[in-house]
C-alpha cells in the first residue's frame, strides 16, 4: 500500500497513463531527442523554413522600398502589422500562465504541456516583437526607442507613450520567459547529456547543461529558482497585455477608450495562447508518440480553460457594447452601433465572425464529449484564433477606418502582398523554431513528470485502493505518523 | 484521533455577541430614522442602508463563488473547512431578502435623491437620461433585481444541499465520478449567474445608476474584485475562530497559508483593477469620465480615496509578501478584518459621493458603523445556527483525504 503522503482521489484521471517507471519516462521522452528526425518532420521543417523565407522577402522590399509598401494611409495608420502584432503576444500568454500561475496554483496537470508551452510562448514574442520593429520605417535607426544618455540633442523616448511601456514590458517578458524556460531545461538536458553516446552530443549537451549533477543542493536551488521566477512572472502575465491593451485605450478614440481594455485583453490572450497550445500539443503528441503523457485529461482541462476565458472575453465583448449605448455618447455609440453590428458595414461581418469563433463556439465544450474529442478540439482551437484574430481586426481597423470628418473615411483597407508575406514569415519563424525545439530538446519535462508520477501515474494510482476505502479517522492517523 | 467533534454547537458568549451586534444594528437603524429619516427624502439614511446591504450581501455570495469557483477547478484543498464556506454562504438568502426589501422601498420610495433616474422630471430633460430609461427604468430594475437575489439563493442552497446528500453514504470510486460531476453542473451554472450578474449586470444597476450620468465598463468587475477580497477574509476569520474553539481538526497552517495566499493575490487583483479603471479615466481627461473621481481625488473624499489605497493594497502588498505572515494565525486574523473594514470602505467611497446623496461632505459616523455590525451580527448568528445544524466535516467527499495531507 502507499504511503498518505503520496495520495490523491482515485475518483481523479490518471496524468500520466500505462504502467510507467521512472525509467520508461526517460526512455519515452528522450526518444524523440535522439532518434534521427522523421519524414514528417522534415516536410514540416521545409514548409516552416519556406515561409520563413518568404517573410524575410517581404520584409526586405518593404525595407529597401520604405512602408509604403503596405496599404496603410493616414486613416487607417495600424492595420495587418498590429493586428498580428498583439494576435502574437497573447498567444504567447498560455505559457507563462501555465508555468506560473498554474505552478503556484499546485495544478498537476500542467507538467504534461508546460515545456512546449513555455517555448511556445518564446517563439510567439520573437514573432510579435518583429512587427513593432520593422513597422518603424528605419529600421536601423530602431534603438532609438531605449532611452540612454544620448547625443541626439538629447531627445528622449516619450515615456508617456504607452507604446514605449510595450518595450519595456515586451522585453522584461521576453527575458523571464526565456529564464523560466532554460531553468527547467537543464536538469532534462542533463539527462540527455548523460545518455548520450556520440561526443559532440556530450559536448554540446554538456555546455549546455551548465554542469548539472542533479545533487540535492542543485535540485534545492532549482526549486526555489523556480519559485522565485513563478513569482516574476505571475505580474507578467497580467502586466504585458494590459500594456498592450493600454495602446489603445488610453486613446480618446470611440472603441479604444475604455476602462475594460486591460483585464479583458489578458483574458483573451490565454484564451488564444490556451488554443495555440491545443494546436501543437495536438500534433506533437501524436508525431512524437507521447500519448501516455499529454491525455485526453490534459486536453479536457486546457478546454476548460478555453471555454472560461472565451466566456469572460464574451461577458467583455456585451459589457462594451452595452456601454457604449448605455453611455449615450454618439460616437462611442457610431462606433459600435454602425461600424460593428451592423452587417451591411464594410467591415460588419468581421465583427460577427469574431463573435461567432470567440463567444459562440467555444460553449461546445461545455460538454464532456466535445471537451475529448480530438477532431473537435483540433478544429475549434485553429477557429479560437482565427477568432482571436479578427477580434484585433475589429478593434483596430473598425475603430479607425470612419474618421471624425467623412471626407477622411476609408471604407476599404486591405494589405499590400507583403503584409500578408510579413505574416506568413512570423508564421515560418515561429514553426521553424517550434521543430528545432521538439529536435533538440525533450518537450515534456521530464524531471516534472516524474515528480507527479507517484501521485497521478496512472499505476500507482492503482494501487490507491486501500487508501481510498480507508476510513478518513484512520486516514488522518497514518498521515500523521509517516515519514 | 478517534475522538474529532463532528459537531458545533454554539458558545454562549457567541451568541450573546452575535444577537447584541444585530441589537446594535436595529438600535442604529431606528436612531438613524428618527435622525436622518424624514430629512431630504432619507438620502443620509438609505444610501446607508444600501451601501451596507450591497456590501454585506456581495460578501457572503463571494464566499459562495470561492466554493463553486473551488469546486468547478476540481480544488481539494477547501474540504477540511467547506462546511464553514456553506453555512457563512446560507446568509445570502437573508441578507439576500433584507437588501431586496431596501432596494424596494429605495425605488418604490421613489427615493430620486438617491437614484437620479427615478426622477421623471430630470429624466424627460435630460437627453442622456432619456436614451437609457430603457435599462434605468423601475420594471426593469426589480425584475432583475429579484431574479438576481433568487437564483444566487436557490443555486447556493443546491450546491449546499448536494454536499450534505452524501454524509450518511459512503461513495465507491464510481459513484465519487457521478458526484463530482453533479457538482460540476452545478457549481457551473452558478458561475454562469454570478458572471451574468455581479461580473457584469446587477452592480451596474445597484451602484453605478447612483451616478445616473458616468459609467465604465470596468465597474462590475471592480465590485466583483474588491468583494471577491473581503469574502476570503470572511472565511477565514470563520475559519480561525471555530479551529480556535477545537473545531475543524484538519485545518492546518497549509490551509491558512492557502487562505492567505487567495487573500494577497486578491488584493494585488483589485489593485490592478482599481489602478486601469482610474488611469484609462485619468490618462483619457474626458469630462464625462472624470466626473467620477472629481469629489474622490479633489474633493472631500481625498482622504478616503487614499485611505483605500493604503488598507486594500499598501497594507497586503507590504504585510502578506511573506511566506510566514500568510501561516501566522494572528497576522491572518488581523489582515482579515482589515480587508473586510477595507474594503467596506472602499464601498462607502463608491456610494457616497454619488451627485445626489453626498458630494461635498463625508458623512461617516457611528450610524454606518452602527448598521455595519447588525450586519455582522446577523452574519454570526446565521452562520452558527446553519453550522451546528449538519456535520462539520463532509466526511465522505472524495477530495476530503486530499485536503487532510494538502501541502501548499
Amino acid at each position: 500500500m502507499q504511503a498518505p503522503l503520496r495520495y490523491e482521489s482515485q475518483v481523479r484521471t490518471a496524468l500520466v497513463e500505462g504502467q510507467k517507471d521512472y525509467h520508461q519516462v526517460t526512455e519515452d521522452i528522450v526518444r524523440p531527442v535522439e532518434a534521427a528526425p522523421s519524414r514528417l518532420w522534415w516536410i514540416g521543417f521545409i514548409i516552416s523554413v519556406c515561409c520563413l523565407l518568404f517573410g524575410v522577402w517581404s520584409v526586405t522590399e518593404q525595407v529597401i522600398y520604405g512602408v509604403g509598401q503596405w496599404n496603410l494611409h493616414r486613416t487607417i495608420g495600424w492595420g495587418w502589422d498590429i493586428t498580428n502584432f498583439v494576435w502574437w503576444v497573447g498567444i504567447g500568454h498560455a505559457g507563462t500562465l501555465i508555468s506560473a500561475i498554474l505552478l503556484l496554483f499546485r495544478q498537476g496537470w500542467r507538467t504534461g504541456v508546460n515545456r512546449a508551452a513555455e517555448a511556445m510562448t518564446i517563439f510567439a514574442v520573437m514573432c510579435a516583437g518583429q512587427f513593432p520593429i520593422w513597422h518603424m520605417g528605419r529600421v536601423w535607426l530602431c534603438f532609438f526607442i531605449m532611452p540612454y544618455p544620448n547625443t541626439r540633442g538629447p531627445v528622449w523616448p516619450n515615456f508617456n507613450s504607452p507604446l514605449l511601456w510595450d518595450v519595456f514590458a515586451i522585453s522584461t517578458y521576453f527575458t523571464v520567459s526565456v529564464l523560466f524556460w532554460y531553468s527547467g531545461l537543464i536538469p532534462d538536458i542533463a539527462t540527455v547529456r548523460d545518455r548520450a553516446k556520440v561526443k559532440w552530443r556530450k559536448l554540446m549537451y554538456g555546455v549546455l547543461s551548465f554542469g548539472w549533477t542533479g545533487s540535492t543542493k542543485h535540485w534545492q536551488r532549482h526549486e526555489s529558482l523556480s519559485l522565485v521566477l513563478a513569482g516574476l512572472s505571475t505580474p507578467l502575465v497580467l502586466s504585458v497585455h494590459t500594456i498592450v491593451s493600454m495602446d489603445f485605450a488610453t486613446s480618446v478614440i470611440p472603441g479604444w477608450h475604455t476602462t475594460i481594455f486591460p483585464p479583458y485583453f489578458v483574458a483573451g490572450a490565454i484564451f488564444s495562447g490556451f488554443a495555440m497550445v491545443q494546436t501543437l500539443l495536438l500534433v506533437s503528441r501524436k508525431v512524437l508518440k507521447l500519448e501516455g503523457y499529454i491525455t485526453l485529461e490534459h486536453i479536457e482541462v486546457m478546454n476548460k480553460v478555453i471555454v472560461l476565458t472565451g466566456s469572460i472575453v464574451g461577458i467583455a465583448y456585451l459589457t462594451e457594447l452595452f456601454i457604449s449605448w448605455y453611455g449615450q455618447n454618439k460616437f462611442e455609440g457610431w462606433a459600435f452601433a454602425q461600424n460593428r453590428v451592423n452587417i451591411f458595414s464594410p467591415y460588419g461581418w468581421s465583427y460577427y465572425l469574431m463573435m461567432g469563433c470567440n463567444v459562440l463556439s467555444p460553449q461546445i465544450f461545455w460538454f464532456r464529449k466535445m471537451r475529448r474529442n480530438l477532431t473537435v478540439t483540433f478544429f475549434m482551437s485553429v477557429i479560437v484564433n482565427i477568432g482571436m484574430w479578427f477580434e484585433r481586426f475589429v478593434i483596430i481597423v473598425t475603430s479607425i477606418y470612419r474618421d471624425y470628418l467623412p471626407s477622411s473615411w476609408a471604407m476599404y483597407y486591405a494589405p499590400s502582398i507583403w503584409e500578408v508575406g510579413f505574416y506568413i514569415g512570423t508564421f515560418g519563424l515561429f514553426f521553424t523554431c517550434y521543430f528545432l525545439f521538439s529536435k533538440f530538446f525533450p518537450v515534456i519535462a521530464i524531471a516534472e513528470i516524474k515528480h507527479i508520477l507517484k501521485k497521478s501515474g496512472e499505476s500507482y494510482k492503482e494501487k490507491m485502493g486501500p487508501l481510498e476505502q480507508m476510513p478518513v479517522e484512520e486516514f488522518a492517523h497514518e498521515y500523521a505518523h509517516a515519514h | 484521533m478517534s475522538s474529532i467533534k463532528e459537531h458545533f454547537v454554539t458558545p454562549v458568549r457567541y451568541k450573546q455577541w452575535s444577537i447584541g451586534l444585530m441589537a446594535v444594528g436595529v438600535l442604529s437603524l431606528i436612531i438613524g430614522f428618527i435622525m436622518y429619516g424624514g430629512h431630504d427624502q432619507g438620502v443620509r439614511f438609505w444610501a446607508a442602508l444600501l451601501q451596507n446591504s450591497v456590501y454585506f450581501l456581495l460578501l457572503v455570495n463571494a464566499v459562495m463563488f470561492f466554493i463553486a469557483a473551488v469546486s468547478l477547478a476540481m480544488g481539494g484543498f477547501q474540504m477540511t473547512f467547506r462546511r464553514v464556506s456553506e453555512a457563512i454562504a446560507a446568509s445570502v438568502i437573508p441578507i439576500g431578502f433584507i437588501t431586496f426589501v431596501i432596494l424596494l422601498c429605495i425605488v418604490f420610495g421613489g427615493k430620486t435623491a438617491i437614484y437620479e433616474w427615478l426622477d421623471r422630471d430630470a429624466v424627460a430633460k435630460d437627453p442622456a437620461l432619456n436614451g437609457k430609461k430603457g435599462f434605468l427604468s423601475v420594471p426593469f430594475f426589480m425584475i432583475w433585481t429579484v431574479l438576481t437575489i433568487f437564483l444566487w439563493s436557490f443555486l447556493g442552497w443546491k450546491i449546499r444541499q448536494l454536499s450534505r446528500s452524501i454524509d450518511d453514504t459512503p461513495l465507491t470510486v464510481a459513484e465519487g465520478k457521478k458526484y463530482i460531476f453533479k457538482n460540476t453542473v452545478w457549481t457551473a451554472l452558478y458561475i454562469v449567474w454570478f458572471g451574468l450578474t455581479v461580473a457584469s449586470v446587477t452592480p451596474w444597476l445597484w451602484l453605478m445608476s447612483l451616478n445616473a450620468h458616468w459609467f465604465s465598463t470596468m465597474y462590475s468587475w471592480y465590485t466583483f474584485a474588491s468583494t471577491f477580497v473581503s469574502g476570503c477574509a470572511l472565511l477565514t476569520i470563520f475559519v480561525i475562530y471555530f479551529k480556535n474553539q477545537g473545531y475543524l481538526e484538519y485545518v492546518n497552517e497549509e490551509h491558512l497559508h492557502d487562505l492567505g495566499k487567495f487573500m494577497f493575490a486578491f488584493s494585488i487583483f483589485w489593485t490592478y483593477i482599481w489602478f486601469d479603471q482610474f488611469m484609462l479615466i485619468w490618462y483619457a481627461n474626458i469630462s464625462e469620465e472624470t466626473v467620477y473621481f472629481k469629489p474622490r481625488l479633489d474633493g472631500a473624499y481625498v482622504g478616503v480615496f487614499y485611505l483605500n489605497l493604503i488598507i486594500n493594497f499598501i497594507c497586503p502588498l507590504l504585510i502578506f509578501m511573506k511566506r510566514s505572515s500568510k501561516r501566522n494565525w494572528g497576522t491572518v486574523t488581523f489582515m482579515s478584518v482589515l480587508l473586510i473594514f477595507g474594503h467596506w470602505l472602499d464601498f462607502f467611497q463608491m456610494v457616497f459621493p454619488s451627485p445626489r446623496i453626498s458630494p461635498d461632505r463625508v458623512p461617516l459616523n457611528l450610524f454606518d458603523f452602527g448598521i455595519a455590525l447588525g450586519f455582522v451580527g446577523l452574519i454570526m448568528w446565521q452562520t452558527a445556527r446553519v453550522l451546528s445544524k449538519y456535520p462539520l466535516l463532509a466526511k465522505n467527499h472524495p477530495f476530503l483525504k486530499e485536503s487532510i495531507i494538502h501541502h501548499t
